[in-house]
């Protein structure tokens, strides 16, 4: 044993002193090994960070462990991020009681969440509507003798304020563009809105002007975007249980049994918030939250200059007392003498880095009070139309309960695109056959002298029986005309239904119906795999097909981003080592090679052949464990420093990835064995050939005056 | 008397691309335990060839070379490598030593590969080796601060350190000057008389052949007669025929 270790001495002292002997070979060699543990250590440890709250965010906000759906669908699932706007078209499953049977019963499953994903084109409130609406009700009242004198001047002063505004708007957009751009009907429309005649005889007889407004000036008024909505209808208690990051921000959660909609807090900030404001808080955000400046952001030069163009939106919630208001406060603010509003709102939001915080303050202090900063408010009710399934537009109003968010991920589009509803009224608007609507459309086809036909019979059954030419006997044809108006006035009649939305259902409906797709949360995630193979047999065997996928696969995109840097980075390693490899490799070569007089010289006195392997190999494992070391360890360093600094989410997609706002990647030792093997190996390997050619040197080669 | 050496017959061909070259064609030698044997002839007439072979770091093409009882035809490569760790004491032409090592490293090197003593009885072996040819005081130092005697005692005292039987010599003195070179030969000689260790020295260096016990003359791979030192000398050192 001593003296294996003495030689072993002796071979590592030879090894050492030779690489310091050529030491400039040596740090080149141990430049890139380095090189290349450091980029493994900080690659693999990022990625692995990334993976591990990029895995937070995806389970935890809507995927689950597990997703699950049918076998029959004709799309893959991906519950986020899909870059078009389309829901996947998946084959309901009929009975959710039986699939949470089916799921629960394997071991691993923990918990069930039904799901069903859908979109739809919202109409939020046009001002001038909502406005006009509350000048009918007054003139109404007043008409009627009610004391609501003030409030219906200010609020007639409102929508002339409106008019003024608009043809002010319009005024701009011929001067910019050319004066075909807006057409002569519209220039006429507001004219008459403005003129003397149209409010002369308002206070008598207020209803024809309030039409005129309604048809021809609220839709000039173009702030009633449509909003785009993407919302999963899902069981919101089991939801919230199951996916403990969900927060209520505004409201209250959508209390069990009643329908309702609950807006994801980005989408109500990002779509339905004031636009102005929207940006003053981008523009807030820029330069707190990212160290930008207004003199060197052209980002923020831009909402800026939107912020001032763009002025209507906030003057058309003005009515008469508002605008003196508004007046008043800007003048004080902006030391201003001007009158006009508008050129003072054009003046309050052209803002510099000196002045932002203070007119942002102001902003939400003095002004924003007095404006509606939301087109939807908690509370309203919001009309969701959305085709079903087959194809006809289906409508649903829904109380706006709240909006929520998923903490840490509040700054993220991707898992806050998504807004909730209930699972009753998702199947409605899915067009999912319900119990009562399976009545309801059996009462029409009964009223409407419907009956079933079979496609083998259904020739014969149109156009009689015998191919003579007789009176096709089908028998709508001679339907009275009264018994087709009562199947009409039941199809009128499906509005009050639809109305009825808004009614309580039987939280046992959740189970019974239909579902699209379900989230699975699980005991042990450590086991996704062996699950998820579990899970498909238990629908085979419950005659269920079902498609289980990891919440990798279900959150589409976004869950292979991860799987991709992670190939740039191993595909990285792999080049820089195969680099590595090649050099160590010619190094050596180029070592034996110098050395050959002296390899022949260990041979002569009585060096076995595996002694000068042992050499060559101690030398380049001495190179990758010194250097491997240090690049790991610097690496280590490095990592500590982000851990400790953090790095900051650019982006919203970083905001996802990183599960919030700074990423702290954490060193792990797998991180450090994985580099450290890698150089070994490496090492190791590139230590075979010159070792081959090493051991090729005859004892001969000592001997110089070989004749 | 007991042959540590027995050439017999011993015929050795280099193939050089298509071209066969015989190196040594037919040669037999016996060589003495204790002798201080020079081979001589001039470049080309197998010198090396015949060290090689004797020094078990090649085999011959045809007949037998037995060392120390073992014949190197039999003998596989790694038993031919501990013979030459146990039996055998190399010192060569321009040196040899291991440059990243210090004198008394390269000194220990063969004890260490023998793997069969301890640290201190290594370091008392070298030590004593390093007095007797007179560079302990170099100890420490790299063959390269040295001069060419003193390198060559360093080699000398690495050849020796294992109590080799045989210690073989290529051209020893031939890289160094005249003075050196008598120094190596004095002190090589003193080793062979009091270590009792048979030396086999190629040189074609007639001054040298004084010292050898008795001098192999070679010419054209074979071998030209055994001569006396002393005959050898007289005969101008070179076979017959052949002026210096």
């Amino acid at each position: 044993m001593r003296g294996y270790l003495d030689t072993l001495k002796v071979i590592v002292q030879i090894a050492l002193r030779n690489l310091f002997a050529s030491r400039l070979k040596t740090l080149i060699v141990g430049g890139i090994i380095l090189f290349g543990s450091l980029l493994v250590v900080v690659g693999t440890a990022l990625v692995d960070s990334v993976d591990a709250s990029m895995s937070r965010s995806v389970i935890g906000s809507v995927a689950g462990h597990i997703q699950v759906y049918s076998a029959k669908s004709k799309d893959e699932l991906t519950v986020m991020g899909g870059m078009n706007m389309e829901s996947p078209d998946l084959t309901p499953i009929d009975d959710f009681a039986a699939l949470r049977r089916t799921l629960l019963s394997v071991p691993n499953v923990n918990a069930v969440v039904p799901m069903g994903l859908s979109a739809a084109m919202v109409t939020a409130g046009n001002t001038v509507d909502v406005v006009l609406e509350r000048l009918r009700d007054l003139a109404r009242r007043k008409l009627a003798g009610e004391d609501v004198q003030a409030a219906y001047e200010s609020e007639k002063d409102h929508v002339r304020q409106i008019v003024t505004v608009l043809s002010a708007d319009m005024d701009n957009v011929r001067k910019i563009q050319n004066e075909k751009a807006i057409s002569q009907e519209d220039v006429d429309a507001v004219a008459k809105a403005a003129s003397a005649e149209l409010w002369a005889g308002f206070d008598s007889d207020p209803y024809p002007a309030l039409e005129f407004l309604e048809n021809r000036i609220a839709p000039l008024a173009s702030d009633a975007d449509m909003l785009f909505l993407r919302y999963l209808g899902t069981d919101v208690d089991a939801f919230a249980k199951s996916f403990d990051r969900m927060r209520i921000v505004d409201g209250q959660p959508i209390p069990r049994g009643q329908r309702g909609f609950l807006f994801a807090k980005w989408v109500y900030e990002q779509q339905v918030k004031l636009k102005t404001a929207l940006r003053l808080d981008r523009i807030n955000d820029g330069i707190s939250k990212r160290s930008k400046t207004i003199a060197r952001s052209e980002e923020l030069q831009r909402w800026i200059k939107q912020n001032t163009t763009e002025v209507k939106e906030i003057m058309l919630q003005l009515d008469g007392q508002k605008t003196a208001s508004f007046r008043r406060l800007l003048q004080g603010e902006l030391g201003s003498q001007e009158n006009d509003v508008a050129k003072l709102l054009a003046e309050f939001f052209r803002v510099d880095d000196a002045n932002f915080a203070r007119r942002y303050h102001f902003f939400y202090d003095r002004l924003a009070p007095q404006l509606e900063l939301y087109r939807v408010r908690v509370g309203d009710m919001l009309t969701i139309k959305s085709f079903t399934r087959t194809g006809y537009v289906q409508s649903v109003k829904l109380r706006v309960y709240g909006t929520f968010v998923f903490q840490g991920l509040e700054e993220s589009h991707i898992a806050g695109e998504l807004n909730l509803m209930d699972m009753v009224s998702f199947r409605e608007l899915y067009g999912s056959l319900t119990p009562e609507r399976a009545r309801e459309v059996q009462e029409i086809k009964a009223m409407a002298g419907m009956k079933e036909v079979s496609r083998e019979q259904a020739e014969a059954e149109l156009f009689g029986k015998q191919d003579l030419g007789g009176a096709a006997s089908v028998g709508s044809a001679q339907r009275p005309v009264d018994e087709a108006e009562t199947a009409l006035r039941s199809l009128a009649g499906r509005q009050q239904r639809v109305d009825r939305a808004s009614q309580p259902y039987d939280p046992a409906q959740l189970e019974q119906g239909d579902v699209l797709n379900a989230a699975v949360i699980v005991r042990d995630p450590g086991r996704i795999s062996q699950t998820i193979k579990d899970i498909e047999a238990a629908g085979a065997k419950a005659g269920i097909p079902l498609h289980a996928i990891t919440w990798q696969k279900a959150s589409g995109l976004v869950g292979q981003f991860v799987t991709m840097i992670r190939a740039v980075l191993y595909i990285s390693v792999l080049i820089i080592f195969a680099v590595a490899l090649v050099i160590i490799n010619n190094a050596l070569v180029m070592a034996t090679l110098e050395r050959m007089p002296e390899i022949g010289t260990l041979r002569a006195v009585g060096a076995q052949r595996r002694f000068l392997l042992s050499m060559l190999l101690v030398e380049a494992l001495a190179v990758g464990v010194l250097f491997g070391s240090l690049g790991a360890l610097l690496g280590a360093g490095i990592v500590g420093v982000i851990h400790a600094v953090g790095i900051p989410a650019a982006n919203d997609i970083l905001y996802f990835l990183f599960s919030g706002p700074r990423l702290h990647p954490s060193l792990s030792p797998a991180n450090v064995i994985i580099s450290l093997s890698i150089v070994l190996a490496v090492s190791a390997i590139s230590s075979i050939y010159p070792g081959l050619l090493a051991m090729r040197v005859s004892p001969r080669q000592a001997m110089q005056s070989d004749d | 008397m007991n042959h540590i050496v027995s050439v017999s017959n011993v015929s050795k061909n280099y193939n050089l691309g298509q071209v066969v070259v015989p190196a040594l064609r037919g040669v037999s030698l016996d060589v003495a335990e204790g002798e201080f044997l020079a081979i001589a002839g001039p470049s080309g007439s197998g010198k090396t060839t015949l060290l090689n072979l004797v020094g078990c770091v090649d085999t011959p093409s045809s007949g037998t070379v037995t060392v120390d009882g073992k014949q190197t035809g039999l003998l596989g490569e790694r038993e031919l490598t501990r013979l030459r760790l146990h039996t055998i004491g190399f010192i060569f032409q321009s040196f040899n030593l291991v440059s990243v090592l210090s004198v008394l490293q390269n000194v220990e090197l063969p004890l260490l590969l023998q793997r069969a003593s301890t640290a201190r009885e290594r370091q008392r072996r070298v030590l004593e080796l390093l007095d007797r040819v007179g560079i302990r005081e170099y100890s420490k130092h790299r063959p390269s601060e040295l001069s060419g005697g003193q390198r060559q005692r360093v080699a000398i005292a690495r050849a020796l350190v294992t109590r080799p039987k045989l210690v073989l010599a290529d051209e020893p003195t031939a890289n160094l000057d005249s003075v050196t070179g008598t120094n190596i030969l004095n002190l090589m000689k003193e080793l062979n008389q009091s270590e009792k260790t048979t030396f086999i020295f190629s040189t074609h260096d007639a001054r040298v052949w004084a010292y050898a016990s008795a001098v192999v003359r070679l010419a054209d791979g074979q071998v030209q007669d055994r001569v006396s030192a002393e005959e050898a000398v007289r005969a101008g050192g070179l076979p017959v025929g052949r002026p210096a």
